[in-house]
Formats: C-alpha cells, structure tokens, sequence
C-alpha cells in the first residue's frame, strides 16, 4: 500500500515535472520576424542559384552553446542579425549546438543536408575536415567554415573557408592595456598553443609596446576554449606573478571576474564584457559575424561564386572594439587608439621587422612584413618580451 | 615564501569546491548509497544558489548587502541539491532502483537542469547573462580577519580567504564528529555497514538512508555554488562544473571515507590543479592534470594491498535494502 502511494507521488511529480517545462520557450532565435514577412514572390530576384531569401535553408553547427557569452553568442548573434537583415524566417535555420568535432559533427551535417539546407556554416575549427569530406560528397550543397585552414588547399567550388582579421582589433585593446599597467607586467589566459591564440596574444601585446615600451606579458596555457575554472585560476596566477592587465583568449567572462576581484583590470573577449566586471574591464575586442554571413547569402541568392578563402578587418566591420569603460581606462586612451586605428583602417601591417623571438633569434628584418597567405592566421613566434609558462 | 603563499592559496580555493563534494559525497556512501549524481547536484546548486540572488535582485530592482546574498546563496544551493538527492532517495531507497544507474540519471538531470536555466535566465537578463550586483559580490570576496590577517606568513595563509572555506572546513569538523563521537552518527555507520543489523537494532534504516542522502546532496550544492559565486565571480557560465563533481567521489575513494583526510586530498587535489601555475617543471601541462587521478590510482593500489579494515568503503555501500530478505 506505502509503495503504491510513494509511487503516485513519484509519478505525479514527474508530470508535474513535464507540464512545468512544456510551455516555457524554446531557446530560439530572439526578435526574429518569422511569419509576419509578407511574401513577395512575384518580385523574387531568383538568380541562376533558383534560390531566394524567402526559400533558401541555412544549417549552423556550433561547438559550443549561445549561453558562453563569448565566442558561440557572437555567432549566433551573427546569424541571427542576418536572419532579420534578409527577413529570413526562423523556418528556414536551424542551429546544432555543442556539436564536438568527430562523430556528432558528421551526424549534425548529415542531419542538415537531410533536412534540405542549401548551405551549411560550421564556426570551430575542428569541424574542418568533416565539412571538407562532407563538401566533397555532397557537391550541391555550400559549405562555409569559419577560423579553419582547408579550403584554399582543397580549391573546391562549395567548400569556403572565412575569418576575421581580429589581430587588429587585439592591437587597439592592447593600447588601453598598456596605458592602464601600472606594474608593467600584463598577463594572458591563452586556450591552445595553436597560432590563432599566439597571432592574437602578440597583437595584443605589441599594442601595449607601442604605447609603453616597458611592459612584458606573461602567457599561460589552459589546453581548453571554455573551462571557466582553468580560466580563473589562471588569471589569479598571473596576477600572483604581478600582472595587473589580464587578457584572454577564452570564451568565458571568468578571468574578467577574477581580475575585479583582486582590484586589477582586463580586457575581454568576443563580446562585450563589461556587464560581468564592470570596475577590471578596459574594453572587449570582438567580432561581427553578420557581416559574412550577410555578405554569404547575398552571394548564393544571386547564384555567383564566394570567395574561397574570405577575411575581412575593422574597415569592413567584421572585427570591432566595444565602447571603452570609462571607469577603467586612463585618459588619453580613446585618443591613442583613434590614431593607431586609423592607420589599421588605412592598411597598416602589424607583423613588420624588426621581430625578435624571445630566444634572440630574428624573426622577421628591418621592414620586412609578414605576409598571411589564407584567412586563418599562421604566425607560431613567441616575440621578445613574452614569457610562456608551462 | 611568496610563491609558496600564493600556491597554498591557490590550492585550498581550487580544493573547496572538491571538499564540500567529498563531505556530502562521504555523508550519503556512509548510509550505503552510492549516489553517483555529484556532478549533478553540484550543478543545480550552483544555478540554485546564484538564481536566487539574481532573480532576487532583478525581481525587486535592489541590490542585495554581501550577507544576505551569502545566506540565501547557501540556503537554495542547499535546498537545491537536498532535492535532486530526494528524487534519488525515492528510487534508490524506496523503490530499490539499481544505484550507479540512477546516480548516473540524477548527474545527466542536474546538467540539464544547471545549463537550461542559466541559459533561460540569462536570456531574459537585461545585460544578456545571470550576473548580481557588486555589493552581493562582496559577501563571497575574501574576508580581512583584523589582527589575525596581519600576522606574518600565518595570516595569509590561514586567514585571508572568503567565508565559504571556512564553511567548509567547519563542516570537515563537524561531519568527523557527528560519524565518530555520537550515537547517531554510530547509527548511520552502522546502517552503511549492515542494514540488516541496524534494523534489527531498532535503528530506522529508511529514515537514516533519506536523511544522510538528502543532507549529504545539499552539501554538494554548496560546492557547486562555491563555483558559480567564488569561481566565476557571481556570472553564470556554462557548463561551469565541468567534472568537479566526479573529482569529488575520487577523493572520496582517496580519503578512505573520513572527513579528517577529505580534508587533506581536497587540499591535495586542488594543489595539483593549480601546481603548474605556480612550480613550474618544464614537463608537458597535459601530465600535470593527470596528478590527481594517479594519486587516487596509487591511494587505490596500496589500500587494497594492506587491507585495513577502518579504509575500506562501508560493506554495504551500493547495494539496496529489502527487509524482506533478511
């Protein structure tokens, strides 16, 4: 009789359970204009493709989930800025979520060429060979893959590879880092030691030497994107060595947070950051995807070719620096980055000789500049004045 | 010694978390469940904890003094966790599921349960994710104990950490003295030991099995919270958890099931999670974060070799209770 009754309960609980989820939203694509578009199909501009913004079917693979804030919420956000630029409707995307590289991304692209996707963006860097063997199984269908390295190799007419030129950007929040140390040591939470990671840390700190030509950087590696235990600890080490500018290439606010909490100041990541530590952060380098992604579709729907290999800088809005904090940042901060910005923006090389490995070797002469063949960023150099700690 | 203080800081904040996990972790296998649901209820502490606040403070337009924030903080991580570690305690205990089984669901539910919220919360946040106010912040910042933080060397290193360490600790002491010098502690051993014979004791088997489970649960909430306000800062993030909670039932193994030497492996595992921020070896990081495993492997090795009685896990850990069976 007892167990019948503990089992009612049980059950009851569990329904009670269900019907509280049933009606609470889906994590879908905020402010979207779905249904409301009225449909103009007689004026259509079908091209060549047969395609149109009212038709065509857009699949996105993420690594990771919108909830990071970082790196996977300025995706979505991108998509979702497109979605509303062209009036596509919600119908016509579908996100896959924390799909890992291997197994659950051939399955994600499989399920999205199922589904009738027309094209299909993949954002980590991992999914780059199961899109390139996807792209040549399926010649119908366009594959685009941010940060990834494969498609100029590969030359084939529906597999894209697209980037933006976040060096520049990481240049100019170098600036406000160099201005703020006050102990000249600025810190780094790096990810991997890949070269994406390594190109982003040295702009950053070539941007603090270019305004104080004291500062140093210490660098250490979590060998993960997103673990936001890692992520602090490390922060909290670099300042027990006596940094006092702590930047980052993670996904999460956590070193951000850190910093405010020992008094000292940073620099975010990918998205604004200064919600999260309001009194550290200087400000946040960060990408706009849209501009890709818009710039993508119009292509297809107009039936031309994308470009193989894309990349685009601060002049075309792809990379972006948030506001600076005035809280945070010291005067003449917003001045020194204006300058520096426009000579980016006029088309100034970051990488010119002379460059120095932090062994003594030359890296690069006196004038010689350092030539990106592809999107994906390939300098390996750890420069003088930078410490890696391992 | 600088560096010394530093890492000593930096291994008992990476070993809390750990530690309120092991104690719940220790409280619940005592009772004779395995609840392998650590991670789980680690996560929805976590949200639990850092939901209140948030919702607290968006709800009312306040913001919240450091105190407040820190007892309901610990009021709804416990709460949260006591939860998730009932629903197992109506399967395992009263209808006798299979344990690891339902430990391993209770740890997928709390993962869910701890993203989706954070997820659905943040959205609907005016800044775009869960975050409190700065003064709410300030409750879990590291306490200045006058005097006692000035002294040399000792006052960095024992008095100069945020309140939750000192929770934790008390409870490492308390939950050692409920299991070895009172009666009802010598019950629930007794129950972990034997059931069969504790019930023959007149000891209610259901009600010691419920309620170390449940209370046991709520102090692994508290370790999830401790990562979500200390850790993080008071911000959600995803997936913050990130394998805490299975950390936790090592140490469990790695302490022989003793609040005392829980004590010492959190602090233990937590200097090797943060040992190659601070000495510096040269060797390559990845073997670093396997430390803590190896230890828990030798620890694993040499018990079993020298077989004393008082390391071993309680006889009945695992397995579920049928009076009927006797």
């Amino acid at each position: 009789m007892k167990r019948k009754l503990i089992l009612l309960v049980v059950a009851l609980t569990i329904l009670g359970l269900l019907a509280a989820c049933g009606p609470s939203p889906a994590p879908a694509a905020p402010a979207a204009p779905a249904g409301d578009a009225p449909a103009p199909a007689a004026d259509a501009p079908a091209g060549d493709s047969g395609l149109t913004f009212e038709t065509i079917r857009l699949a996105f693979i993420h690594v990771g989930d919108a909830a990071d804030m970082g790196y996977t919420y300025r995706q979505h956000r991108g998509t979702t800025d497109m979605m509303i630029h062209h009036r596509i409707g919600e119908d016509q995307v579908r996100n896959f979520f924390n799909i890992a590289p291997g197994g659950p991304a051939d399955t994600a692209i499989l399920e999205a060429i199922e589904w009738g996707a027309d094209a299909i963006f993949a954002t980590s860097f991992g999914h780059g060979p199961h899109m390139l063997e996807a792209a040549r199984e399926f010649p119908d269908v366009q594959f685009f893959h941010a940060t990834g390295d494969l498609a100029l190799d590969n030359n084939l007419p529906n597999f894209h590879n697209y980037f933006g030129n976040m060096s520049q950007a990481r240049y100019l929040s170098g600036i406000a880092a160099g201005l703020r140390t006050e102990t000249n040591v600025l810190g780094f939470v790096a990810a991997h030691p890949f070269a994406e990671v390594i190109t982003g840390f040295t702009a950053f700190y070539k941007g603090a030497l270019s305004v104080n030509p004291d500062v140093t950087m210490y660098v250490m590696f979590m060998n993960a994107w997103n673990n936001p235990t890692l992520e602090s600890q490390i922060a909290q080490a670099l300042i027990d060595r006596g940094a006092d500018v702590i930047g980052q290439h993670a996904d999460s606010p956590a070193a951000q947070t850190t910093a405010q909490a020992n008094g000292v100041w940073s620099v975010g990541y990918n998205n604004n950051m200064i919600p999260a530590a309001p009194d550290a952060v200087l400000v946040s380098p960060m990408f706009d995807w849209s501009v890709y992604l818009n710039h993508a579709v119009e292509l297809l729907v107009a039936g031309q070719d994308v470009q193989t290999d894309f990349l685009a800088g601060m002049n075309e809005g792809m990379v972006l620096l948030s506001a600076l904090n005035p809280n945070t940042v010291v005067d003449g901060t917003a001045e020194a980055i204006a300058a520096a910005e426009g000579d980016i923006r006029a088309g100034r090389n970051l990488f010119v000789g002379p460059i120095y490995d932090n062994e003594g070797n030359q890296i690069l002469a006196d004038g010689e500049e350092w030539i990106e063949r592809q999107s994906a960023p390939s300098w390996n150099h750890i420069i003088q004045g930078i410490t890696v700690i391992e | 010694m600088d560096t010394f203080i530093n890492f000593f800081n930096a291994a008992v904040l990476a070993g809390t978390p750990l530690l309120f996990g092991t104690l719940g972790e220790i409280l619940t296998e005592k009772s004779g469940n395995l609840n392998l649901g650590v991670e789980g209820m680690m996560f929805m502490g976590a949200l639990s904890g850092l939901a209140a606040v948030f919702l607290l403070e968006v709800g009312l337009g306040v913001e919240m003094s450091g105190i407040m924030a820190v007892l309901l903080a610990i009021i709804f991580a416990f709460l949260a966790g006591a939860f998730g570690a009932f629903l197992y305690s109506v399967l395992v205990v009263s209808l006798r599921t299979q344990q690891n089984v339902t430990g391993l669901a209770l740890t997928i539910f709390g993962i869910g349960f701890g993203n989706f919220f954070g997820e659905f919360f943040g959205r609907n946040s005016p800044v775009g994710f869960v975050t409190i106010s700065l003064s709410a912040r300030q409750g879990f910042a590291n306490l200045n104990i006058p005097l006692l933080s000035d002294i040399p060397i000792l006052g960095p290193m024992l008095f100069n950490y945020n309140i939750l360490v000192y929770l934790a600790v008390a409870l490492a002491v308390g939950l050692a003295f409920f299991l070895n010098r009172t009666r009802w502690g010598l019950n629930l051993r007794a129950v972990g030991e034997s059931p069969a014979t504790a019930d023959a004791a007149s000891i209610n088997v259901t009600r010691y099995k419920y309620l170390a489970t449940c209370i046991g649960g709520g102090i692994c909430g508290l370790g999830g919270m401790y990562i979500s306000m200390v850790t993080t800062s008071g911000v959600w993030v995803h997936n913050s958890v990130q394998g805490f909670g299975w950390i936790a039932v090592a140490l469990v193994i790695f302490a022989t099931w003793s609040p005392s030497r829980a004590f010492i492996g959190a602090l233990v595992f937590g200097g090797f999670t943060v040992m190659r921020f601070y000495l510096p070896l040269g060797i390559p990081m990845q073997i670093y974060d396997k430390f803590p495993y190896l230890a828990t492997i030798l620890v694993l090795i040499v018990t079993s070799i020298r077989q004393i009685k008082e390391h071993s896990p309680p006889a009945h850990v695992g397995v579920n209770y049928f009076r009927e069976e006797r």
